[in-house]
């Protein structure tokens, strides 16, 4: 069951949330543990149980590093422990087949192995995992006493197959205590539909355009085409990744969760690093603190730093995908943010701001490139239609069909990408001057969003799924 | 007690995972070798083997997108009949194309329902099965011998 679906939108979501609010307090976490496992039942039924064992086994793991807080060696080995074996979790479903085609391409024998399918989720629910026995280790949280909260936090349903990364430390009293109120409840909605909007109507349409040039024959692509197929990339992969984030966002506030941000219009950035401060802000927060910062942190020198660096940028290219090109493209990040460090950063920052922002917007597109290509040769391969030597001219037929008849697509995505998006809609509800008027201004803009992405859902047949890769 | 528990909680997952490789893995043997393997099996008086664009007619989907299609159909149109063994290139794929055989088979369902209850019988048996990057799905009343040639072709 994915949120961009009938049956969630007009099912699950609905009599979970009439459980939910007419259930006393003490019994909303257990309605919504049960709401998570079942969601994620829906699409994976034997992997469920997988996620519950992880829930168990880091419960378990929790309460153990706890008792041994008095003793810092046993402690520190337990948490070392438990890690490791999430690693090896993750690492066994994601990257297994990975390992071996990689050893079979290069070994004189075919070694045979069975591939399992990568559970939904993994990627996401084993980091949570990993910051909850960290944040205990480092006693910035209590071990958690109750199983239910733990595997709330573990599994919620709003974050569990596509983010928001949350921290454990900023859940920890919500799992206890929150408040439900019509105001948030409002505000969830809107987020909820907003994020519904981006995803079914923007993401799957740039989408569509992708595919249709990415199945293009070779020879018979202009420059402004591959051009046009990477924008729509790009708008795709932002428009699905921060759709289902608002959504996350959304659904959390419904149920009177708060997560953080997770996108802050990251095609505004004018630099790469001010890009990755913008996008998939809890990835890199975990990241940062998870394993840049035990990594030792900037006061260390410069070689030590540029090493970090690279490791963490390949660990994050790898958690992205499990194949080569993922891998560079983190380190085409990693290599790109340590010239702007120490090299041309300071620079930068004396260019006009149009020039930074065509700079940043040049390097992110190229950088798409190599994360939606199968492989290394076809990425080159396609950046050189890009860039003329394998192009069949500067621009063509295909080209002007696709800009004549996507202009209201793109318009609509850019201004989506920034925030003139949100001011426009700003713009129309507070041209009222009346407080109830107000309010039927927006509800006719959100009711609006949400008709318009049923029809999509209803109508068009792709619904890709791009975070499921992940 | 905590650190017995972690083990004893590892070892079952351990089991779990060895369960799951044995009953639900799939298989690395190229899409050719297990399209041959259900092939031998599909009786071709009343099947035949359909093209790319009957994929994007009945399912919506582009054969280009996946590592490998084998659609076969029935010749007639009073008929359910039909196999189809996908290869997906990634697991994302996979959730997308589990939603249009559903979608399919709920589609059939509503063509013949209410005139054919021998097709909605078969339609009602049809037999889904994933393993690993490998979809198939065959509606016949043959459809557990073919999902049988197919699970011996992994």
């Amino acid at each position: 069951m994915v949120f961009s679906s009938i049956t969630f939108l007009f099912i699950f979501l609905p009599v979970i949330l009439v459980l939910y609010y007419i259930i006393p307090d003490k019994f909303k976490n257990v309605v919504m543990l049960s709401a998570s496992l079942i969601f994620y039942a829906w699409g994976e039924p034997l992997y469920v149980i997988f996620l519950i064992l992880s829930i168990l086994f880091n419960y378990v793991c929790g309460l153990d590093i706890g008792a041994k807080q008095k003793d810092l060696r046993k402690a520190k080995l337990s948490l070392v422990f438990a890690v490791t074996v999430n690693i090896c979790f993750l690492g066994f479903f994601k990257y297994y087949g990975f390992l071996m085609d990689s050893l079979n391409a290069v070994l004189p024998v075919n070694i045979p192995y069975r591939e399992l399918p990568l559970p939904i989720g993994i990627s996401i629910y084993i980091l949570q995992a990993i910051s909850y026995l960290v944040d205990v280790y480092r006693r910035e949280a209590e071990p958690q006493k109750n199983i239910l909260h733990l595997g709330l936090y573990i599994s919620m349903f709003p974050q569990l197959t596509a983010g928001p990364i949350v921290r454990y430390i900023h859940i920890e009293e919500q799992l206890k205590r929150r408040t439900l109120s019509t105001r948030r409840f409002g505000q969830g909605a809107v987020y909820f539909i907003t994020g519904l909007g981006k995803k079914v109507i923007l993401a799957n349409s740039a989408g569509n355009v992708f595919e249709h040039i990415w199945g293009l024959q070779a020879g018979h692509v202009s420059v402004l085409t591959a051009w046009i197929g990477c924008i729509s990339f790009g708008f795709q992969i932002y428009f699905e990744l921060s759709g289902y984030s608002d959504m996350a966002m959304g659904l959390a506030k419904m149920f009177g969760f708060e997560f953080p941000k997770n996108f802050d219009y990251p095609y505004t950035a004018s630099s790469i690093s001010g890009f990755w401060k913008r996008w998939h802000i809890s990835l890199g927060n975990w990241f940062r603190e998870y394993v840049y910062i035990p990594l030792g942190t900037g006061h260390q020198g410069r070689s030590r730093q540029v090493l970090n660096l690279l490791i963490v940028w390949m660990l994050i290219g790898f958690w992205y995908g499990d194949s080569w090109t993922f891998l560079f493209w983190g380190l085409y990040y990693g290599i790109l943010l340590i010239m702007e460090r120490f090299w041309w950063g300071r620079s930068m920052k004396r260019m006009p701001s149009v020039v930074r922002h065509i700079y940043t917007m040049a390097l992110i597109l190229i950088g798409w490139v190599f994360f939606f290509s199968p492989s290394l040769g076809a990425a080159v391969k396609y950046m050189g239609v890009m860039f003329g030597p394998g192009a069949s001219g500067f621009i063509d037929k295909q080209a002007f069909f696709y800009v004549t008849t996507h202009w209201l697509l793109y318009l609509t995505a850019i201004l989506g990408s920034s925030t003139a998006g949100y001011r426009g809609i700003r713009y129309i509800i507070d041209s009222f001057e009346d407080g109830r008027a107000k309010k039927a201004a927006a509800s006719v803009i959100y009711i609006g969003i949400f008709l318009i992405s049923i029809a999509y859902l209803v109508t068009e047949p792709s619904n890709s799924l791009l975070y499921f890769k992940f | 007690m905590t650190e017995f528990l972690k083990y004893v909680t590892l070892t079952v997952i351990i089991g779990y995972v060895v369960l799951l490789i044995v009953f639900t893995s799939g298989s690395t043997k190229p899409f050719q070798e297990i399209e041959q393997g259900v092939e031998n099996s599909i009786d071709t008086e009343k099947l035949e083997k359909s093209d790319m664009q009957a994929l994007k007619r009945y399912y919506g989907l582009n054969a280009a997108d996946y590592a490998g299609v084998m659609l076969y159909t029935s010749e007639s149109s009073m008929s359910t009949e039909e196999v189809l063994l996908i290869k997906v290139k990634d697991d994302g794929q996979m959730q997308q194309v589990m939603g249009t055989v559903e979608r399919r088979i709920e589609s059939r369902k509503n063509d013949f329902e209410g005139y054919s209850p021998k097709q909605m019988q078969l339609l009602e048996e049809a037999q889904v099965s994933v393993r690993g990057k490998y979809l198939f799905m065959a509606i016949s009343p043959r459809a557990e011998e073919y999902k049988a040639a197919y699970m011996k072709s992994l």
